[in-house]
């Protein structure tokens, strides 16, 4: 019969061939293959200083009828080293759930127990089908001045360890990033970029727990980042970008009150309008049509400046007056 | 001995004073306003409350000013209002009962930390000490001037303290009492960042609306 077997890594093994005698002829084989008798003391497998390499299925046979008299998977492994614990709420007041992993692989099977205690309960924190190191808890009492106190143990077979982790409720709290952030250039403008965003979709309750939002900004060629702090709104305008440069943009999130930040989101990138250089001809053509003076101004193009979409802030507005007013002012003379 | 005693009776006859409601200020506030600085008062008093309570549990020594420091509750320390509350029931909460609740604990902290203002250590614990608790009081009073403006009535001021729970038997039992009150006044000031949250969101439109026409849009 086979069974397995779990050994340190630089153990010294030894493995008997059953029941039979230890001066009786037998021949071992690992993974098929027939292991040398310098090996052996008597019938039995001597491993000097194992590694992971001799991980692997140990036969042995009867010397003289090749029977099969004993068979173990040898698995070669570490203990554990003290796993990694962190504790996240990203969807409060819902609850809060908590991941783990080991530092460095045991080459073994693992098996992890997470208790949670709050004050003198005991909470059941549900382990989550994927991903699988993570389970997560649901808040029965919301503004808890008693801690929670999470500890993990993990267990193989060659030895355990374990890690806790001891918080209040609300210094958990860090929202997963935005989400849908998007930058677009603003027609005629090229000084500005609009950007949207959208609250993280595991933030439960926008209304009652509002977000404020954290924005950086830089052209490619910068390494210097510009940063903008929002108390409301998913959007902003940036209004000092560099003229035709592409940007970098980020935005982060962050509890109004309570918790940290969250990690940045996805950058999008986006240039400012730029002006086309074509345009240029045609207005050369429009004032050679319209224009019956000698006179040297040349009159900005209407349809660029106060086109309705073009209005963005009472500076545009201004400057559309001004214009207006200018072109009043000469078609008056010219009457 | 006695002093306790003195303490006590002055803890009565603060507690039991009318609260005087905000409207005597000249400007008018519209209730939204209202709500809005007593949520920015919240979140000063959080600040101010940081400093605070490192120097008090500085004062205190270990094991109190340590951070992992997690005691567990003992039934004494009940007396001190506590923030904590069913989820559904803290969202069920109808304006007047969030107000309410507020108002009543921010009293009777007020209370206990005014008693500690008079055996507090060093000079300048007592002078932190006493500029918190103004700026505590005027809380208290911005809560009720929210509560008068949305016509709702005051709750009973805070009952002196049931006899025979108000002086601790020994100097260790104070000073979990002193660190209690301490970590339930920073969780009321986490809570009441977002029951104003919620009030302001559910200020009465016709309120809203009179403010716009003020500005003459």
């Amino acid at each position: 019969d086979s069974h397995i077997q779990y050994e340190r890594v630089g153990a010294d093994v030894t493995m008997k061939c059953g029941s039979m005698d230890w001066d009786a002829a037998v021949t071992w084989t690992a993974n098929g293959t027939d292991i040398d008798e310098s090996h052996l003391n008597g019938s039995y497998l001597i491993l000097k200083n194992v590694d992971l390499t001799q991980s692997g299925q140990y036969s042995c046979y009867e010397g003289s009828s090749w029977h099969l008299k004993y068979q173990t998977y040898l698995r070669v492994g570490i203990p554990p080293k003290e796993p990694v614990l962190m504790c996240r709420s990203n969807n409060y007041p819902k609850g809060f759930y908590c991941s783990w992993h080991l530092p460095t692989p045991t080459y073994i099977p693992n098996s992890f127990n997470i208790s949670v205690i709050h004050g003198t309960k005991e909470m059941v924190c549900e382990k989550d089908a994927f991903p699988k190191n993570r389970c997560h808890i649901r808040y029965v009492h919301l503004f808890s001045t008693v801690k929670y106190k999470v500890t993990l143990t993990v267990t193989n077979a060659l030895g355990k360890n374990s890690t806790s982790l001891t918080f209040d409720e609300f210094a958990i709290v860090k929202p997963d990033p935005p989400e849908s952030v998007v930058a677009k250039p603003v027609p005629n403008n090229p000084r500005r970029l609009e950007v949207s965003w959208q609250n993280p979709s595991s933030w439960p309750d926008p209304e009652s727990f509002p977000l404020k939002f954290f924005l950086r900004y830089r052209p490619l060629i910068l390494d210097q980042w510009q940063h903008v702090e929002l108390s409301d709104g998913t959007s902003h305008t940036i209004t000092d970008a560099y003229a035709g440069k592409e940007y970098i943009i980020q935005v982060a999130a962050k509890d109004n009150d309570i918790g940290t930040w969250s990690d940045w989101s996805v950058a999008v990138h986006a240039t400012p309008w730029t002006e086309e250089p074509k345009h240029l001809t045609t207005e050369a053509q429009i004032t050679e049509t319209t224009s019956t003076s000698t006179s040297s101004f040349m009159p900005p193009p209407t349809t660029k400046i106060c086109d309705k979409g073009a209005v963005v802030g009472s500076g545009a507005v201004a400057v559309c007056w001004t214009a207006g007013l200018v072109l009043a002012a000469y078609g008056v003379l010219f009457i | 001995g006695d002093s306790w005693g003195i303490f006590t009776f002055l803890c009565a006859a603060l507690c039991n004073l009318p609260a005087l409601p905000a409207l005597n200020c000249t400007e008018e506030l519209g209730t939204s306003q209202s709500i809005q600085k007593t949520y920015d008062l919240t979140r000063y008093l959080e600040h101010q409350l940081r400093t605070l309570a490192g120097t008090y549990l500085n004062y205190l020594g270990p094991p109190f000013n340590e951070p992992d420091f997690n005691p567990p509750r003992l039934a004494r320390a009940e007396r001190v209002p506590s923030a904590t509350v069913d989820l559904d029931l803290w969202r069920g909460l109808t304006d007047n009962a969030r107000l309410a609740a507020n108002y009543r604990a921010y009293s009777r902290l007020l209370c206990y930390l005014r008693a500690l203002d008079g055996q507090a250590g060093t000079a300048e614990l007592r002078h932190r000490l006493g500029h918190f608790c103004s700026s505590l009081q005027g809380l208290v009073l911005s809560i009720a001037g929210v509560m008068s403006s949305l016509g709702y009535p005051l709750p009973a001021g805070p009952p002196a303290g049931p006899p025979g729970t108000s002086v601790a038997p020994n100097d260790f039992l104070k000073k979990m009492d002193d660190f209690w009150l301490l970590k339930e006044l920073q969780t009321w000031l986490w809570r009441s960042a977002k029951d104003f949250n919620r009030l302001k969101k559910k200020v009465p439109p016709a309120v809203v609306t009179l403010r716009l026409e003020a500005r003459g849009f």
